[in-house]
């Protein structure tokens, strides 16, 4: 089956063929070319098995390392891509088992296409052998990250046969009982993104376990919760027996626990799902007691604020299948509010909507009121403006909040990972932020597996949803807004939301943690963020001011969100900004200049309290100088 | 004496010491804002002799213009501003809207000013408001105090509470009779003397000359004719203009004849890489009968010999066809394609006048609505058409620049006048092709070339804002559609404009109100008249003053030798938050972000610096 070895991850298959080729002017190439240009170069020599082992001596361990990570080539043919933008072109697609490009045949072969498979919604073939017109045969690819990709091929002897199969093969391996490609991957990196996340560590940083919180093992084996994670914050008077019996009247078990603690006044955001009232409106005397529990821990008179994060309409409906929320006459010493945040049908169909607008002509003239009619910003607006809600309840200490939707794993995650990075600038900077991805999304299971539908099949699956593209945008639209309180920058949300897809990395397959613990993810696969981390200036937002204690609260009106154009019309030339390498280019100058400017800085203030410290001791001064260096950085 | 008045009726302590220390505070407070020579109008003891205004005229303003520019009473003299001014003072808060907290203190009018000086235990200095930008006034009354709500022509709006009822009443008209004050040579600018200014530097900010200059160095089909020396041939063309060689001056005079308001077919910019010209002018008066004039085709004639053997040319009108053919029935027309041969024509309408200027009302009114339901933002943003007019005059622009650098072609832009879609065409063509002009005084010199000494009638175009409820008559937005373009090209191209959003936002409220004169006038012949050159500062000197530089210029700036071609697509558009929503949003973010970028471009500097300093001190081993 495999046709030719490859090793491409990073990386463009070279069509340099036949002996002609002159090895010593390959030697003189490498000796000048530039590291990553010259990794590239190798790469593609490699997989064309070009000259084998002429090459290798010059690679040094890392590079060696990198191409370890080899895989096939299993199609390599001439077909006609149908551009939107510029019309049919002539090429050469060539299919791996973890993506797809193609080379253009007609202008300096320049590369057109590079899709990993895993993004691949759906394939259809278009077409048949005896339709007519130009390019009427072929096949429709739709991609789950805005864009869709015609194929013509030659009408004679089924010659889109073999290119349909190997695509639904690969795009789909769930459905061929193939592994996923992260499964498969070998690459390496010189860090470990499995890591980032330790739940203990991410607990104690926020000064837990207290005299009011204590960790808990209870659901050391999933067997409270299977799709909470092993470890959970809970009231240090709840005991485990309490625990089990709450669980019983919430949906799915998922138990009232905690997400974050403001480190001054203690108050808390706390994440579970719905209560099972039902149509008889049930109750359940522990559930009772269990939120005056997380009321009383930080000694609050007022009462625990319960965001519902659905319509109201929607939280009276779930009554009739056995959910529901929780009513003032239960639950005496709670306030409840509703945040009119749709469900995830909604949002797929408002995204859909916004494909049609955008993919792959722009609506042009009523662009607005187009953009309008799909209703993605206003959904944008109540994830935040509920977000900003929750946040403005913790700091300014009037009151611990509860926050569910039904389930508690789609908005509730939105919510509470939203109000936590506008309260905490740790989650801002890149680490910070992949351990608030890791802890409030993937262990606190969100799920992955059916929204995005990794290796599935199912295209019109109606638990699809972009519910965490959705949470995306909001954290643009707030780095937008906030262009110095990030220290990551666009391109790091955008590799994330293209990994979201890829099916490369285990970061975000299953949909939770005890299903990722059964089939050793962290030991099969590699994580997205060892890519991300191996290779941090990429992702750096120069203007970055790290500041302590600082809450954010966006503009969550419509008059300050705006379409993420660089995401969802990144595939129109038209739209592209025209010079983003001169920028990115200004941007690392900036960096570096930053880097240089702490170091000097570093430099100096150790040689001042060296001389300080020297003839008359004054133990002070370090840390008069730290302050300083923070308002700056 | 002066200033004891003035002061002695804001003061609100009762004992003579606090008094005087109060007013000598106030007196440090204006001369350190350069004000002190500023007030003496406002001031109803200002003796005779040391009025501006009764010093003899310029023998050269003739009787009939000095009457028109001065205003209903010309020989009032000091007086006049005092007669409007109906009380001095009053105890008033003030809220400046979200992010500023309010301010308290007593209230003043003078004659150009509001001043409010908050008390004497308040940390926060003198709160001063030119009355020339109110843009309109609304006073409302209940119990004993008032409510003042003033709408200024930057887009800011400001609330006066104000105890009594009569205070609030007369402060109101006060104002409302100051702020809509005609007569320019008695306006602000004539009296505004800052710190560290040279008087009368304003003549030596980009004359024509240099722009000749450097065309000059490039080409040499081209003269600097001064056939307009006493504003004669064209009353809205500067002393000098550049026009071809081969045509002299009396070709000109006949050309100008035959065109409107005499604006004759004259260089714009000089596009070196390609050889080629834009040019701007008025529209020929063809009129009915098909008129020719054989000056004008010899011009026009004369400017593709000049660019090379065989250059076509385009003509971009920026009306639509039917509206340039309508155009003749009232004596004006577009040139016929038998008479001018070589040259194409394109239509590319624009929308100018009123319903620009309605556009901007509408764009305000929607900003400022802060009732307005989340879900219909989007759509009433799209009524207001605003960034459909972004958009075409971005992309008559870049057709006018693609036909200088792609076609090899000359371009002719005209609309009626001349003097306002013209100008935004050949203002934005020369930023998309010339690095120069992207700098931070190549663009200075631009505003100055094209706009100012173009004759951009600012005075007509500028004298209500958004807000005014009275009816527009000449009103138009046209240089803030122009800025807003730049802005948009800023946005798209981070790296390629030496100067950032302040600059922008600085020429938008300067062209509105302004201390300074560079905006004042609608042509250099009544600038010539009222002296604006001598008599008041030039904002580029201002501006150009090293405390501003941080404000204004773009730190990520490094220099871009392409032209910059901006994407045009509605998405690419976006609506300039720093200008409409300035005043309705908190400023920290972006004004913290732009400290930061500066910080990091000139910390690099500060600590090389800084280190031989430290070496020094420290004791060598």
């Amino acid at each position: 089956m495999p046709l030719k070895p490859s090793s491409c991850l990073e990386d463009v298959p070279f069509v340099m063929r036949g002996p002609e080729f002159p090895v010593w002017l390959l030697h003189q190439l490498l000796s000048i070319i530039h590291t990553p240009w010259r990794m590239s170069l190798l790469r593609g020599l490699l997989g064309m098995e070009l000259i084998g082992i002429s090459v290798r001596p010059f690679l040094d361990f890392q590079e060696r390392l990198a191409l370890l990570g080899t895989f096939f080539i299993l199609i390599d043919k001439e077909v006609i891509y149908i551009c939107p933008f510029n019309g049919p072109i002539k090429g050469r697609v060539y299919i791996t088992n973890y993506r797809l490009y193609l080379r253009s045949l007609e202008t300096d072969s320049a590369l057109i296409l590079d899709v990993p498979l895993g993004v691949i919604s759906r394939i259809e073939k278009m077409g048949g052998a005896t339709s007519r017109g130009e390019n009427s045969y072929g096949l429709d690819i739709t991609c789950k990250d805005m864009r869709n990709l015609r194929f013509a091929l030659k009408q004679e002897g089924h010659s889109r046969r073999d290119m349909f199969e190997i695509l639904t093969r690969h795009a789909f391996p769930l459905a061929h009982s193939l592994p996923i490609f992260a499964f498969l991957n070998e690459e390496k990196f010189n860090v470990d993104g499995w890591l980032v996340y330790n739940p203990v560590e991410e607990y104690r940083r926020q000064g837990l376990p207290n005299h009011h919180w204590r960790i808990t093992f209870i659901n050391k084996c999933y067997e409270l919760c299977d799709t909470y994670p092993s470890l959970l914050v809970v009231p240090y008077r709840a005991s485990d027996e309490d625990l089990r019996r709450v669980a019983t009247f919430r949906s799915r078990n998922r138990i009232p626990v905690l997400s974050w603690i403001h480190p001054e006044n203690k108050t808390v955001i706390v994440r579970c799902s719905q209560p099972l009232v039902g149509m008889s409106g049930k109750r359940n005397k522990d559930d009772e007691k269990y939120l005056d529990v997380i009321r009383e821990t930080n000694r609050q008179i007022s009462k625990l604020t319960i965001y519902d994060a659905r319509p109201n309409v929607n939280a009276v409906a779930n009554k009739a299948t056995g959910g529901g929320y929780e009513s003032d006459d239960a639950y005496h010493n709670a306030e409840l509010f509703f945040l009119d945040i749709h469900n995830i049908h909604v949002m797929r169909e408002s995204l859909k909507k916004v494909k049609d607008i955008v993919y792959p002509n722009v609506e042009e003239s009523h662009w607005l009121s187009s953009l309008e009619s799909t209703h993605w910003l206003e959904h944008i607006k109540l994830v935040l403006t509920g977000a900003i809600q929750v946040a403005d309840k913790v700091s300014s200490g009037k009151s611990s909040v509860l926050v569910h939707c039904s389930d508690g794993w789609d908005r509730t995650a939105q919510l509470t990972s939203l109000a936590m990075l506008m309260l905490d600038s740790f989650y801002r900077s890149i680490e910070g932020f992949e351990i608030l991805v890791q802890k409030e999304w993937i262990s606190f299971g969100h799920k992955f597996a059916s929204r995005i539908g990794h290796g599935d099949k199912n295209h019109a699956d109606a638990d699809r949803s972009p519910i965490f593209l959705q949470f995306i945008d909001c954290v643009w639209q707030m780095s937008k807004q906030f262009p110095t309180a990030f220290e990551f920058n666009e391109q790091f949300l955008i590799t994330i939301l293209d990994h979201l897809y890829s099916c490369r990395f285990g970061t975000f397959l299953y949909n939770c943690e005890s299903a990722r613990e059964r089939q050793k993810v962290t030991e099969r696969t590699v994580s997205l963020w060892s890519l991300i981390n191996s290779n941090k200036d990429k992702f750096k937002n120069p203007f970055y001011t790290k500041e302590i204690n600082r809450v954010l609260y966006p503009v969550a009106s419509m008059r300050h969100l705006e379409l993420w154009v660089n995401y969802y019309i990144r595939w129109n030339p038209r739209i592209k900004q025209q010079q983003p390498n001169p920028v990115e280019q200004r941007y690392l100058e900036l960096l570096a200049l930053r880097d240089e400017y702490i170091k000097r800085l570093e430099e100096l203030q150790l040689a001042n309290s060296a001389k300080l410290s020297d003839p008359s001791t004054s133990p002070s001064s370090p840390s008069q100088m730290m302050p300083h260096v923070q308002t700056h950085f | 004496m002066m200033f004891f008045f003035l002061f002695s009726v804001s003061g609100n302590a009762s004992t003579p010491e606090f008094k005087k220390k109060k007013n000598s505070e106030c007196l440090l407070r204006l001369r350190h804002e350069g004000l002190l020579n500023s007030c003496p109008a406002g001031v109803a003891s200002c003796p005779a002799s040391s009025c501006p205004f009764r010093s003899p005229r310029s023998p050269r303003l003739k009787l009939l213009e000095s009457a028109l520019l001065l205003g209903p009473r010309p020989t009032a003299g000091g007086m006049e501003f005092s007669e409007l001014i109906r009380t001095g003072r009053a105890q008033a808060e003030l809220l400046r809207g979200p992010g500023a907290p309010p301010l308290r203190g007593t209230l003043c009018v003078t004659g150009h000013h509001l001043l409010l000086s908050p008390g004497p235990q308040a940390t926060s200095d003198l709160w001063l408001l030119l009355l020339r930008s109110v843009d309109s006034i609304e006073k409302r009354v209940a119990g004993d105090s008032g409510t003042i709500t003033l709408r200024c022509k930057d887009l800011r709006v400001l609330q006066l509470d104000i105890e009594g009822v009569e205070a609030t009443l007369d402060i109101a008209r006060s104002i409302e009779a100051l702020s809509s004050l005609e007569s320019v040579i008695t306006s602000f600018p004539f009296f505004y003397r800052p710190k560290g200014l040279r008087l009368g530097d304003a003549w030596h900010f980009h004359p024509p000359e240099h722009h000749y200059k450097r065309v000059a160095r490039e080409t040499n089909a081209w003269r600097l004719s001064e056939v307009n020396e006493d504003f004669s041939v064209c009353p809205s063309y500067p002393r000098a203009v550049i026009v071809p060689r081969a045509v002299d001056d009396d070709a000109l005079a006949r050309s100008a004849r035959f065109r409107q308001g005499g604006r004759f077919p004259v260089l714009s910019y000089h596009h070196a890489p390609s050889g080629t010209v834009l040019l701007r002018s008025s529209q020929p008066l063809t009129g009915p009968q098909k008129r020719r004039c054989a000056e004008d085709e010899e011009l026009l004639r004369a400017v593709l010999a000049g660019a090379r053997p065989g250059a076509r040319g385009f003509i971009v009108d920026t009306r639509s066809a039917q509206a340039a053919k309508q155009a003749r029935m009232t004596g004006g027309g577009t040139e016929a394609k038998a008479a001018y041969p070589g040259w194409k024509r394109l239509h590319r309408p624009m929308e100018r006048g009123r319903p620009l200027q309605e556009s901007f009302v509408r764009l305000v009114e929607a900003c400022g609505d802060l009732e307005q339901s989340m879900d219909r933002w989007l759509s009433r943003l799209e009524g207001c058409r605003w960034l459909a007019h972004v958009k075409e005059a971005l992309s008559t622009a870049c057709l006018a620049a693609q036909g200088m650098e792609r076609e090899g072609a000359c371009i002719l832009v005209h609309g009626a006048e001349g003097t306002d879609s013209t100008l935004l065409v050949t203002s934005l063509a020369q930023l998309i092709l010339d690095p120069l002009s992207r700098t931070m005084t190549g663009f200075q010199e631009l505003v100055e070339r094209e706009w100012i000494q173009a004759g951009h009638p600012f005075q007509l175009r500028c004298a209500h804002s958004a807000f005014s409820h009275a009816r527009p008559k000449h009103e138009a937005p046209t240089f803030l559609l122009f800025l807003d373009c730049v802005w948009q090209l800023g946005r798209q191209f981070p790296l390629s404009l030496e100067f950032g959003e302040g600059l922008l936002l600085a020429l938008f409220e300067h062209a509105y109100a302004s201390p300074f004169g560079t905006f004042l006038c609608n042509s250099e012949k009544e600038r010539c008249l009222c002296e604006v050159r001598t008599r008041t500062h030039s904002l580029w000197s201002g501006l150009n003053q090293p405390k501003e530089q941080r404000k204004l210029r773009n730190p990520l700036y490094v220099l871009n030798p392409l032209a910059i071609w901006p994407s045009v697509e509605p998405q690419s558009l976006r609506l300039w938050q720093g200008l409409f929503l300035r005043w309705t949003r908190p400023p920290e973010p972006s004004e913290a972000a732009w400290e930061k970028v500066w910080q990091i471009v000139t910390d690099k500097e500060k600590t090389e610096g800084s280190q031989p300093t430290v070496s020094a001190s420290e004791p060598q081993p």
